[in-house]
Formats: structure tokens, C-alpha cells, sequence
């Protein structure tokens, strides 16, 4: 019996056809939104049309850009501490063997501990609102920056350095003009990872702060969340932050690739 | 050349579709070959003319675009543990040991059908041995070198039974002292030293004129852009081939004739010219 | 001058080490560094160092702690300490410990149980990945945290609520790695197998899904970090039990050390689940080198 149709890797190109690309996402809206017309016409249960109105009231409203605008400042704002940090140390870490065997053991400890689980600590010592929720922002960006940054420095190849060496470079030269780049498609694969739980954390720390805070100053899409879900009870709405949320996330991610590949071009 | 053939290519030709990167090339234009039973048959070729695609042709891996392929007047149609192959990575599974991979055919193939398993452990342990790696049959392909996992892909290919031999580069990936060790190994494990009707039949690729010239009783020449049959050279060198050959005037001729040949295509698919272009003039420093 | 030179410019390897330095560098082929003293064996190095660096760690927490003065924001470490013993005895800290892990346990089972058998099929088939991969698409962006209050909605706060996230955020990992091994075989060993008369299912049951386990077994490790986290988040907000909820519980009662002390235990515990992982991982692929994450 001929295992020829096994569809692995056989390296010819796919092009899906764009009905196939749509076909299950749309049969799943429609079976939503039938579903919700099988329930009572007051119903909160949240659905597509009604999905659709709600987020053009929220945006109508300037509830939801200004709620978006607001986590966005804040995951911008942690990332580039994280940067900072996260870099600064792993470059101190990459190129130095004694820093990092010291290091790691407390980093991999720290790795099980989920942002959300400093959340109490930040709470203690920041109380609910901006601040809180820029720590865990910047703890949640810290650990993938510092990873990669450490792992791209260390990986250098040392031909590499030793080839530059060879030609009477300088030890700072070799740094700028081979260690740096080198390690840059480590670095920007952290930043895209650490954007990526950055923005998670935030939205995860606005609804936990919220929820502590009876709704209070925090702010930001996650609050806004919880206070569709504690006090109007408009699960409608909900999905549509929840809408936002994937596509902010989703954004993010592709500009970063764009930004990979523009830094990179050697990179295939 | 006899009248019935083990194997039979008549005018094979295999093209391929395009692709983002090029348009529709034809890989294997025209290619006829006979291979009478016990034959030790080589391919070599400069790079990228094809010899790979008229293996996987044979061995039923990939369709002829035109043109037929007969191994014992049958048609081929598709892949089958008659016509058994060696890889130039040898494809074994890691997960398994030296053992579970020999007899991987044997036991959920069709070579093993009919076989009790204690028949099959013994034909594991026979191949083992004709391949000298005693010892060695508890341990995975990543604990062993380049030469021993050769080893176990021979002697997977030949505990299958098949009645012929495709082997692809299989002494490519070795550094050239194991692969001069090597050589000599594959003709006794092979059956160099039988009766002709008693050796299997072998179709060897490689791009080494001088393995071509030593392994084979026939050496067929491809041209490339397309693959097709340049010349068909009987090796006349005696059986069992032996190490000093190799120094011997009648080896020499052979690898020349053979050399010049595929000279003028080898510097094209490097992407240079011919040696006629390659400035003879010294350069002044 | 000497230490100056045992680091990136004086050429040397990179050798086995914690996470940061344990991928092998591809430059050295796999070759471990020799070891620079002689007599110590490399594990009982690698313990002294991690002793040390803890060590080290903890009298800084100390001096923080001294220098802040404040034992509710930041208590010293005997204090954490002793509100673990104090939870060990009375229970507490095997009571949540085992909480946790039962739904993480639960919901890894759920999330296999759906993402392995989809993966291999779209794996598999060309044309039902491009069916079902836009969807998954869409959804994997929208992080298991944005699902809580509507989780909350329909599961009310409980044992669902987090076993349900952790379904969810596991799934994705899962299903993507899967179909990336099945994916990812050697094309050759199919082929190998089919010179040999090896049937369709035999392929299958034989070749694919041995080949694609390594891949496979990162997936899961991602998971289980993933289901984690999100089991601490989970149980922050809506659940009556287990360790994210026993943070959050005891910071409204302002008990610090004890709210540090389950931190670190949720640090401990994710650890030797991982470890273990790690473990297994080794055991069932141990040809697959330099894995994972």
C-alpha cells in the first residue's frame, strides 16, 4: 500500500486557497450566532452581531482607545525597562562564563514563578494601580530578554572572535562589530517573545488589580474587562476586549518579525 | 549483454513541475540502460545531473515521466523490498538499536512474511556479523560513527533480501580513509567472490571516479542539464579487486578516460568555465 | 589577567551548565569543555555553585530586608522560612501544593487528549490543516488571561475556572508542536520504509509517530510552563483553593511571609515538575541532542 499521499514536509510550497482560509472560521460564527437566536431575546449571552454593535459603541465612545491606549502605554513603557535591564544584564552575562554560572541557578529558579504570582508582592509595596502593574509588566519582559540576550552572546561563534582577533581588533571593536551582531537575531527573537508575555501580563495584571480594587484606577483594557464582568455584566463587551487583546497581540508579533527581518537581512 | 536483463530503463525521462524558485526543469532526458543479473553497475556524473533521480526511479520513489522501467519484464510501479536501497544518510530510525534497525524490514515489512521471529532474530544476527559489528547491537545511531552506521543501513538493505541493490552515495559522508577501508569491505560483503549468478545485482551512485572504477564491472557516465547516458564503460579489471589495483597502469587509463569525459560538465556545475578559460599565466606578485 | 581570559575572548568552549549555558553551541560539534579542576566531579561542582549563588542571594534578601525595615512589604528570609514550617505542619502547604498540581494534572490529560490526536491528523493532511489552522490562528492570540471573566461567567469561581485556562493555554503548544514533529520527520526514514514494503499503517504506527516524539515532548514541556503560570493566575482570581489563591488570601490579610513562602513554593514545585519532565524527555528520546527549551 503506497504511503505516497503522506503529506510531510515534502518542501513544495502550500497556497491555500482563500475560501479554505475562511471556510471554518466563518461556519463557526454562524453557528454562534444561530445558537444565541435559539435563547430568549433578552438573554446576556454574548453573540456575533450583538459583539459587532458593542464594539462599535465602545470605539464610538472612546472608551475602548483610550482603555487600549492606556495598557499600551503601560506594556511599552515596562518592555523598555525590561530592555534595559534584561540586555544590560545579558550582556554582562553572555560574555562573562563566572557571572553567568553564578546567576543562572537564581534565574531558573525564578522562571516556574509566573508574573501573576508577584502580583501580591507588587500590591504590597506599590499598592493597586499603575505602578503594580508595570512590575509585573517588566518582570513578565525581563526573563525572555534575558535568556536570549545571554544566549546570544554566549553563542557567538568563537571562530568568529577569533578570526577578528587575528586581525588585530580591538577588544571593544570586536564587541561592537562581531558580538552585537551576531547576537542580534537572539536579542530581537527575546523582544518579540518578550512582547508577546508582556502584553499578556498586563492584561492579566490590569483584571487582577481591578478585581482587588472594586474597579479602581488601574485602568486598561483588563479592568475594563472586569468591570464588564462584576458590575454591567456585558459579556458582549467582554468578547470584544477579548477581540482586541488577540489582535493587539497578533500586531505585535508580526511587526516584530517585520522588524527581524529588516535588521537581518543576511538572515534567510 | 544478455537477453534478458535483470533491469531494463528505456528511454526514461523524469521533469519537474515548477517551483518558486525555478521553472519546470527536466532532471532525466532519454535514459536506456540494461543491467544483466550479478551486475555491479555504477553511476557517476558531475553534480546535480541526476544520477540520484534514475535511482529513485528505479527504486520506485518517483514516477517516470516517460519512458518504462522493467526489472525482470515486470513493470516497476512503485517502491518494494525487491529492490532494496541504501541512503546516503541511511535513513535509520533512531529510536531504535542496531538490532531493532536491521531487522526493521524483517519484522514489519514484507521481507519477514512467513518468518517465525526466532528466524528472524538469527537473520539479524547473520547480517551482524557478515557486516563486523558484534558488539555493537544494543547501541543507537547516534552513539556510533559514520562508518558503522553504514554498517547497519548494508546490513538492514541486505538481511531484506532483495534481489537488487540501489545504493545512493553511500560512502559520501565518510572521511576518504574510511571510505578506501570501506570499499573493499562493500565487494566482500557484496560477493565479489561468488559465482555471478549468485551476486546480487548493484546499481552504485557516486560522483568518485576512481570508487566507480574500482567497485564496478560497468561504468555508466551521465551527462547533466539534461541526465542522460554519455558512455558505458566495461571495467575489466579482475575479481577480486584488490588494494594494488588501484596504482595499476589499467586503472589509470580508466579513471582518465572516464575524467575527461565528465571534465568539461564537472567545471560548468561548479559555475566556471571550462579549463580552456582558467587563466594559465602566473600572476606577479 | 587569567580570569579576565577564561570568558567569551579566550576561545573556550561553552560547557554544560543550568539552562543558559546547557545548549550545546553548535560550534563545538557537542564537546564538552574539560573541566578546569581536576578531583571535583562536574555535578558536585555544579551543586557547590548553585549553593553558593543561593547563598549569596539570600544574604542580599537579608540586607534588603534590614535596609527597608518594613517586614510587611519585604520579610527577611528567617521569617518566610519559619511561615513555611508553620504551613508544612498544619497541612496547608501539602493541602494547596496537591490542589494545584491535581488541576494542572487534569487539565495537561485534557488538553493531550484533544491536541494530540488533531495535531497528527493536520499533520498529516495538507488540506485539513488549512481548514482548521486559521481558526487556530485566531484564537491562540487571545491569551487564556483575556478568557477569565468570561470563564468566570460561565464556570462561577471553582475548580472549572482554572483547569478550564489551563486547557486552553495548553492546547496551543501542544497542537502546534505536534503537527510541526509530525511534520518535521526525515523524509528519508518514510522512504527507507517503503523500499522495505512497510505498509501505510505500519508507516504510521512505526516510523511517524516514534520520529515526531521528540518534537512532541517539547510541546508538552511548553505546556506545563504555560499551564503554570496560568494555573497561579487562575486561582489568583477565581478560585477558593489552591496556591494562587493562597498568595492572594493571605496578602489581604497582610501575612507576608506566608505570601512569600508560596511563592517560592510555586517556584519550587513548577521546578521539580519540570524537572521531571525534563527527565522523561530524556528517557523516551535520548537520541534527540540538544533538545528544548
Amino acid at each position: 500500500m503506497s504511503t505516497a499521499g503522506l503529506a510531510l514536509g515534502n518542501g513544495r510550497p502550500v497556497t491555500t486557497a482563500l475560501w479554505q482560509v475562511l471556510a471554518l472560521p466563518l461556519l463557526a460564527l454562524l453557528v454562534w450566532q444561530v445558537w444565541a437566536l435559539t435563547l430568549e431575546s433578552d438573554t446576556r449571552a454574548p453573540y456575533p452581531i450583538k459583539v459587532l454593535t458593542t464594539f462599535l459603541a465602545l470605539t464610538a465612545s472612546g472608551d475602548l482607545p483610550s482603555a487600549l491606549l492606556q495598557s499600551l502605554g503601560r506594556v511599552i513603557a515596562g518592555f523598555c525597562f525590561a530592555l534595559l535591564l534584561g540586555c544590560g544584564l545579558g550582556i554582562l552575562m553572555g560574555a562573562n562564563r563566572k557571572l553567568r554560572d553564578s546567576l543562572d541557578p537564581i534565574i531558573e529558579g525564578f522562571r516556574p514563578i509566573a508574573p501573576m504570582a508577584i502580583l501580591p508582592i507588587a500590591i504590597l509595596w506599590f499598592g493597586t494601580g499603575t505602578p503594580a502593574a508595570l512590575s509585573i509588566v517588566t518582570y513578565a519582559a525581563f526573563f525572555p530578554l534575558l535568556v536570549n540576550t545571554v544566549h546570544g552572546i554566549s553563542h557567538v561563534d568563537p571562530k568568529l572572535v577569533r578570526a577578528a582577533t587575528t586581525m588585530g581588533l580591538p577588544r571593544w571593536r570586536i564587541m561592537l562589530r562581531v558580538l552585537l551582531p551576531a547576537s542580534l537575531p537572539s536579542v530581537v527573537l527575546g523582544a518579540r517573545l518578550a512582547m508577546g508575555v508582556a502584553w499578556t501580563a498586563i492584561i492579566a495584571a490590569e483584571l487582577a488589580v481591578g478585581a482587588k480594587s472594586g474597579g479602581g484606577t488601574s485602568g486598561g483594557i483588563g479592568q475594563m474587562m472586569f468591570v464588564f464582568y462584576a458590575y454591567s455584566v456585558d459579556l458582549n463587551a467582554i468578547v470584544v476586549c477579548m477581540i482586541v487583546v488577540g489582535v493587539v497581540a497578533m500586531l505585535g508579533d508580526r511587526i516584530f518579525r517585520a522588524v527581524e527581518r529588516r535588521l537581518m537581512p543576511w538572515r534567510p | 549483454m544478455t537477453d534478458n536483463p535483470k533491469l531494463r530503463l528505456r528511454g526514461v525521462s523524469k521533469r519537474f513541475e515548477a517551483t518558486r524558485a525555478n521553472g519546470p526543469t527536466t532532471a532525466v532526458a532519454d535514459f536506456s540502460l540494461n543491467v544483466a543479473n550479478g551486475e555491479f553497475v555504477c553511476i557517476v556524473g558531475p553534480s546535480g545531473c541526476g544520477k540520484s533521480t534514475v535511482l529513485n526511479m528505479i527504486a520506485g520513489l518517483d514516477a517516470a515521466s516517460a519512458g518504462s522501467i522493467e526489472m525482470d519484464g515486470r513493470t516497476i510501479t512503485g517502491p518494494g523490498a525487491d529492490r532494496g536501497v541504501m541512503f546516503q544518510d541511511y535513513a535509520l530510525m533512531p529510536w531504535q538499536t542496531v538490532e531493532q534497525n536491521i531487522g526493521f524490514g524483517l519484522e514489519y515489512g514484507t521481507p519477514g512474511e512467513g518468518m517465525t521471529p526466532a528466524q528472524r532474530a538469527q537473520r539479524v544476527r547473520d547480517y551482524i556479523e557478515l557486516v563486523g559489528l558484534n558488539g555493537s547491537e544494543r547501541k543507537y545511531p547516534h552513539q556510533l560513527s559514520g562508518g558503522m552506521r553504514q554498517r547497519v543501513a548494508l546490513a538492514r538493505l541486505l538481511a531484506n533480501g532483495p534481489e537488487v541493490l540501489l545504493l545512493d552515495e553511500p560512502l559520501g559522508a565518510l572521511d576518504a580513509q574510511t571510505r578506501l577501508i570501506l570499499q573493499v569491505e562493500l565487494l566482500r560483503i557484496w560477493g565479489e567472490t561468488l559465482e555471478r549468478s549468485h551476486r546480487k545485482t548493484a546499481i552504485f551512485i557516486t560522483h568518485d571516479i576512481e570508487e566507480a572504477v574500482f567497485l564496478g564491472d560497468r561504468v555508466i557516465v551521465m551527462s547533466s542539464h539534461p541526465g542522460r547516458v554519455k558512455a558505458d564503460i566495461l571495467i575489466d579489471l579482475p575479481r577480486p579487486r584488490q588494494e594494488s589495483l588501484r596504482m595499476s597502469a589499467r586503472f589509470g587509463e580508466l579513471t582518465d578516460r572516464i575524467w575527461t569525459l565528465i571534465r568539461d560538465e564537472a567545471y560548468r556545475a561548479i559555475g566556471g568555465g571550462s579549463p580552456a578559460n582558467t587563466p594559465t599565466q602566473e600572476i606577479r606578485v | 589577567m587569567a580570569d579576565a581570559r577564561a570568558n567569551l575572548f579566550s576561545g573556550r568552549l561553552p560547557s554544560e551548565g543550568g539552562a543558559l549555558s546547557a545548549t550545546k553551541s553548535p560550534a563545538d560539534g557537542g564537546v564538552v569543555a574539560p573541566a578546569r579542576h581536576r578531583g571535583a566531579p562536574a555535578w558536585l561542582r555544579r551543586t557547590g555553585v548553585v549553593l553558593r549563588s543561593y547563598a549569596l542571594f539570600i544574604a542580599a534578601w537579608w540586607l534588603l530586608a534590614a535596609w527597608n525595615g518594613n517586614p510587611i512589604q519585604l520579610p527577611d528570609p528567617a521569617s518566610v522560612f519559619n511561615a513555611l514550617v508553620d504551613l508544612a505542619r498544619d497541612g496547608e502547604l501539602l493541602e494547596h501544593t496537591v490542589v494545584s498540581s491535581t488541576r494542572v494534572v487534569i487539565a495537561l490529560s485534557i488538553a493531550v487528549s484533544l491536541a494530540l490526536p488533531l495535531g497528527f491528523a493536520m499533520g498529516l493532511s495538507r488540506r485539513l490543516e488549512s481548514f482548521v489552522d486559521p481558526l487556530v490562528e485566531l484564537l491562540r492570540p487571545i491569551s487564556g488571561i483575556a478568557w477569565i471573566p468570561l470563564a468566570l461567567f460561565i464556570f462561577g469561581v471553582g475548580n472549572m475556572l482554572p483547569i478550564f485556562i489551563m486547557v486552553y493555554v495548553a492546547f496551543f503548544p501542544l497542537l502546534l508542536n505536534t503537527v510541526s514533529g509530525v511534520r518535521s520527520v526525515d523524509r528519508r526514514l518514510i522512504d527507507a520504509s517503503r523500499t522495505m514494503g512497510v505498509s501505510r499503517r505500519a508507516v504510521l504506527e512505526r516510523v511517524v509517530i516514534p520520529a515526531s516524539l521528540p518534537t512532541v515532548m517539547v510541546g508538552f514541556r511548553l505546556a506545563f510552563a504555560s499551564a503554570w503560570a496560568a494555573v497561579v493566575a487562575a486561582e489568583l482570581i477565581g478560585a477558593p483553593s489552591g496556591l494562587g489563591f493562597a498568595i492572594e488570601w493571605y496578602r489581604q490579610l497582610l501575612m507576608s511571609p506566608k505570601v512569600f513562602g508560596f511563592i517560592a513554593l510555586i517556584g519550587l514545585v513548577g521546578f521539580l515538575f519540570d524537572s521531571m519532565l525534563r527527565a522523561l524527555q530524556r528517557k523516551l528520546t535520548p537520541w534527540h541532542t540538544g533538545a528544548s527549551a
